[in-house]
C-alpha cells in the first residue's frame, strides 16, 4: 500500500546546528499520525520540509508516492497545510481569502463557489463569512485558517499547533472537525503540544526530541514500553530542587522532574509501593503534602523517552 | 505555459487590487509623477529661453587654432544664441573672473599648441569650471573634446605620414591635402547640444529614475509583510512554481514603476512641452531602468527580514545610485573618479541614454547601448533574488 506520507532520513543543518537529525516516519491513508515533541524539537522544520517550505540538506519525503523534490507542484496538490501562526489576509473576509486561495489552487470558479460555501459550513462561518477577518476572535481565524487548508480535498491534512491560543469552545469545535475529515477517510499529520489532543484525534504518535523521532507507535505500545512505571505526582512544602535531586536516587525512581514552584512529577516503578521510601528520601528538606499515583499514559512515556515534560 | 500563467495572473490581480484598495497604485502611479514633473517644470523653467552663458577664452598660443573654434563656434547657429566668448591674457585673471561669476567656464590654450597639432605632435587644452556654472561647464568640455578628437586623427595621420616616407616640411600640407581637417575647425552644434540637455528633462528624468526604485520597492515590501502575515508560506506551499509569488510581486511593481516614468516622462511634454528625445528609444530606456531597477530592489531586499529593513535598504540604495548616477547632481559636477563609478548605476545609463538623444535624429541605435547595459543589470540583480527565493533563504 503506498503510504499517504513517508519521510526517510530528513536532516536540516542551520551551520554547525543538526535541527533535524534522519527522521522518519509513514502515515498510512486515512491514518492519523500525532508528532510530539517539545518546543525546539524540530516539529515545524520537519513539517516545513514536508510542505516544501524549506529543502531538506538529506533525506526524502514521498507524499502517495510522488517525490516532493522531484514533483512539487504535484504533490503540494496533495496536501492540505495548516501553518502553526494565522495566515490569512486580514483587510479580507474569509469568503475573501478563500477565493483567493481557491484560485492559487486552481479550482474552478463554479466548483470554488460551492466548495467555499461547504469549508464555512464546515468551519462553522457561514454567518460571518463576509466580515473582514481582523474582526473575528482568535478561534474565529483559527478555524478559518484550517477552511483554508481544506478548500481543494487534500489527500493529506498537516496541522501544526491548531489549537494554540484558541478558546476552549473553539477548541473543541476544531477537534470534531478534524476527527470528522479523519473519520471520513483524510490522513493526518498532527503536531501539538497538547498531549490529550493528540490521544484523542490520533492512531499513532511519534515522540520528536532535539531533532530525533526516539519512539514512534500505538499508544498502547509507546505505554508499554513504560513496563510497570507509573507517575508519581507530589505537591512538596520546602526546596523542591533539592528534594528532586534526593528523590531521583530512590531505588525504582527512573525521571524526577520539578514541574512547578511545590511539585515534582516522577516516573517510579510500582510507584504504589514507593511512597514510604519517597517520602523518607525528602525529609530534612521538604514536606510532602499531596500524593498523586496515575497510571502509566502517554505523557508518562513522553517523560519516559525524553526526560522533559512536553512543556518544558 | 497556461497552468503557469494561472496562478501568477491571480498573484498579479491579488496584488494590484490590494494596491488599488489601499490608494498606492494611484499615488505612485500618477499623482507623485505629474506633481514631480510639474515641480522640476516650474523651478527649471520648462520650455523657456535657454540659458545664456559666457566662456573665457586664453590664449597663449596665438595661432590659428583658438581662433578657429571662436569662429566656428559663433557661427553654429545653436551656441550662438546660447554662447559668447571673453578673452583674457591669462589664466589667473580667467579663473579670477570665473571665481567672481563673470563667465561660466575658460578654456585654455597652451603655447605652441597650433604649431604642436599642425606637425602631428598633438597637444592639450584645459578648462576652468566652476560648481555654480554646470551649463556652461559642460558647453565648453563639448568644445574642448570635439578639439581632443580632432587633434588625434591628426597627429594619427602625421605619424603614419611621416613613416610612409613624407618629408617633415611637407607633411603639414600632405595630410591636409589628404583630408585630415586643419585649423579650421567645424563645430557641431549637435554635438554641443548634448551637453546641454534641458535642464527640465535633467531634472524631471532623474527624479522619475530615482522614484522608480521607490515605486519598485513596495514589491519588495509586499513580500515581507506576506512574510510576516504568514500568507507568504502558503503560497509556497501551494502547488505552484515556487518563483511564481516573487514574479507576481515583481510584476506589478515593474508594470506601477514603468507607468510612473511614462506618465513623468508625458506629463513634462504635455504640460511643459519639453522634448526627451525619440519617443521609441525613451521608452526603451525606461523600460531597462524600469526592470534593472526592480531587480536591483529585490535583489537587496533578498537580505531583508522584516519590511522595515526593505524600506531603509530600498531608500539607501535609490538615494546613492541617484547621488552617483546623476539623478540628484549633475554627472560632470562629480569628482573624476565619481564620475566613473556613474556607470555601474542605471541611473548613469539612463541619463547617458538621454544625453545621447539630445542630438537632432538620435533614435533607437543611439540608446541601444544602455539599454542593453540597463538589462543586463536587471538580469545579474534578477538571477540571485529569485534563485535565493526558490531556496527558501529570501522572504
Amino acid at each position: 500500500m503506498t503510504a499517504a506520507l513517508s519521510c526517510e532520513n530528513l536532516v536540516k543543518r542551520y551551520g554547525d546546528k543538526t535541527v533535524v537529525d534522519h527522521v522518519g516516519f509513514r502515515i498510512d491513508p486515512g491514518e492519523a499520525y500525532g508528532l510530539l515533541g517539545p518546543n525546539g524539537a524540530g516539529k515545524t522544520t520537519t513539517i516545513s520540509m514536508i510542505v516544501g517550505l524549506l529543502r531538506p540538506d538529506a533525506g526524502s519525503v514521498r507524499v502517495n508516492g510522488i517525490d516532493v523534490a522531484e514533483d512539487p507542484v504535484a504533490a503540494k496538490r496533495l496536501v492540505g497545510y495548516v501553518p502553526q501562526e494565522i495566515a490569512l489576509y486580514p483587510e479580507l473576509s474569509a469568503r475573501e481569502n478563500l477565493r483567493y486561495f481557491g484560485r492559487l489552487y486552481g479550482i474552478p470558479r463554479r466548483r470554488l463557489t460551492e466548495r467555499i460555501e461547504e469549508v464555512l459550513e464546515a468551519v462553522g462561518l457561514t454567518e460571518r463569512g463576509d466580515d473582514k477577518v481582523q474582526t473575528y476572535s482568535g478561534g474565529m481565524k483559527r478555524r478559518t485558517n484550517i477552511g483554508v487548508a481544506l478548500l481543494h480535498e487534500p489527500k493529506l491534512l498537516i496541522l501544526d499547533e491548531p489549537t494554540v491560543g484558541v478558546d476552549p469552545q473553539s477548541r473543541a469545535a476544531i477537534l470534531d472537525n478534524v476527527e470528522r475529515l479523519v473519520g471520513d477517510g483524510m490522513s493526518l499529520l498532527y503536531t501539538s503540544h497538547y498531549m490529550e489532543e493528540v490521544e484523542r484525534v490520533c492512531t499513532r504518535v511519534g515522540i520528536i526530541d532535539k531533532g530525533r523521532v526516539v519512539a514512534d507507535g500505538t499508544k498502547r505500545e509507546l505505554v508499554s514500553e513504560l513496563g510497570g512505571t507509573d507517575t508519581v505526582e507530589l505537591v512538596l512544602d520546602g526546596d523542591v530542587e533539592a528534594a528532586a535531586e534526593k528523590l531521583r536516587v530512590v531505588e525504582g525512581v527512573t525521571e524526577a522532574v520539578v514541574t512547578g514552584q511545590s511539585s515534582v512529577r516522577l516516573l517510579a516503578v510500582g510507584g504504589r509501593h514507593l511512597l514510604p521510601g519517597l517520602l523518607a528520601a525528602v525529609s530534612g528538606v521538604a514536606q510532602v503534602t499531596a500524593v498523586e499515583v496515575i497510571e502509566p499514559d502517554l505523557e508518562a512515556a513522553f517523560l519516559h523517552l525524553t526526560g522533559s515534560t512536553l512543556r518544558d | 505555459m497556461a497552468s503557469k500563467l494561472g496562478p501568477l495572473a491571480v498573484i498579479v490581480g491579488h496584488e494590484l487590487r490590494s494596491r488599488l484598495r489601499d490608494g498606492t497604485a494611484l499615488l505612485v502611479a500618477f499623482v507623485a509623477p505629474v506633481v514631480l514633473a510639474t515641480l522640476f517644470g516650474v523651478a527649471l523653467g520648462g520650455d523657456e529661453a535657454p540659458l545664456r552663458t559666457t566662456i573665457g577664452v586664453v590664449d597663449d598660443d596665438g595661432g590659428d587654432f583658438p581662433a578657429s573654434v571662436q569662429r566656428e563656434a559663433m557661427e553654429t547657429e545653436e551656441l550662438r544664441e546660447v554662447l559668447e566668448f571673453r578673452q583674457f591674457p591669462d589664466e589667473a585673471v580667467a579663473q579670477d573672473a570665473l571665481d567672481a561669476g563673470e563667465i561660466g567656464a575658460a578654456i585654455v590654450f597652451p603655447a605652441g599648441f597650433s604649431d604642436s597639432v599642425s606637425a602631428g605632435e598633438g597637444g592639450q587644452v584645459s578648462v576652468l569650471e566652476s560648481v555654480d556654472a554646470p551649463y556652461a561647464g559642460a558647453i565648453a568640455r563639448s568644445l574642448v573634446d570635439q578639439i581632443s578628437a580632432l587633434v588625434e586623427a591628426r597627429t594619427l595621420a602625421v605619424k603614419a605620414s611621416l613613416e610612409a616616407g613624407v618629408p617633415a616640411d611637407e607633411v603639414k600640407l600632405f595630410v591636409e591635402a589628404n583630408g585630415a581637417e586643419g585649423p579650421a575647425l567645424r563645430i557641431s552644434g549637435d554635438t554641443v547640444a548634448a551637453a546641454e540637455v534641458d535642464m527640465t528633462v535633467h531634472y524631471g528624468a532623474g527624479m522619475a529614475v530615482m522614484f522608480a526604485f521607490f515605486v519598485a520597492g513596495t514589491s519588495a515590501r509586499s513580500l515581507l509583510t506576506e512574510r510576516q502575515l504568514g500568507t507568504l508560506d502558503r503560497l509556497r506551499a501551494a502547488p505552484i512554481p515556487l518563483w511564481t509569488a516573487l514574479a507576481g510581486k515583481a510584476t506589478v511593481g515593474f508594470v506601477l514603476a514603468l507607468v510612473s516614468m511614462c506618465v513623468t516622462w508625458a506629463s513634462s511634454v504635455a504640460i511643459f512641452g519639453t522634448e526627451w528625445g525619440d519617443p521609441v528609444a525613451v521608452f526603451l530606456l525606461l523600460l531597462g531602468h524600469v526592470f534593472a531597477a526592480t531587480m536591483l530592489v529585490l535583489l537587496v531586499a533578498s537580505r531583508a527580514r522584516t519590511d522595515a529593513q526593505v524600506d531603509g535598504f530600498v531608500m539607501a540604495v535609490s538615494f546613492v545610485f541617484a547621488l552617483l548616477g546623476g539623478s540628484i547632481v549633475p554627472v560632470y559636477n562629480l569628482p573624476d573618479f565619481l564620475q566613473t563609478a556613474t556607470l555601474i548605476t542605471p541611473n548613469g545609463w539612463v541619463s547617458t541614454g538621454l544625453g545621447a538623444l539630445a542630438e537632432a535624429g538620435a533614435g533607437v541605435s543611439a540608446v541601444a547601448t544602455p539599454v542593453m547595459v540597463l538589462f543586463g543589470i536587471g538580469i545579474a540583480a534578477g538571477v540571485p533574488a529569485f534563485l535565493r527565493f526558490a531556496r527558501g533563504r529570501f522572504a
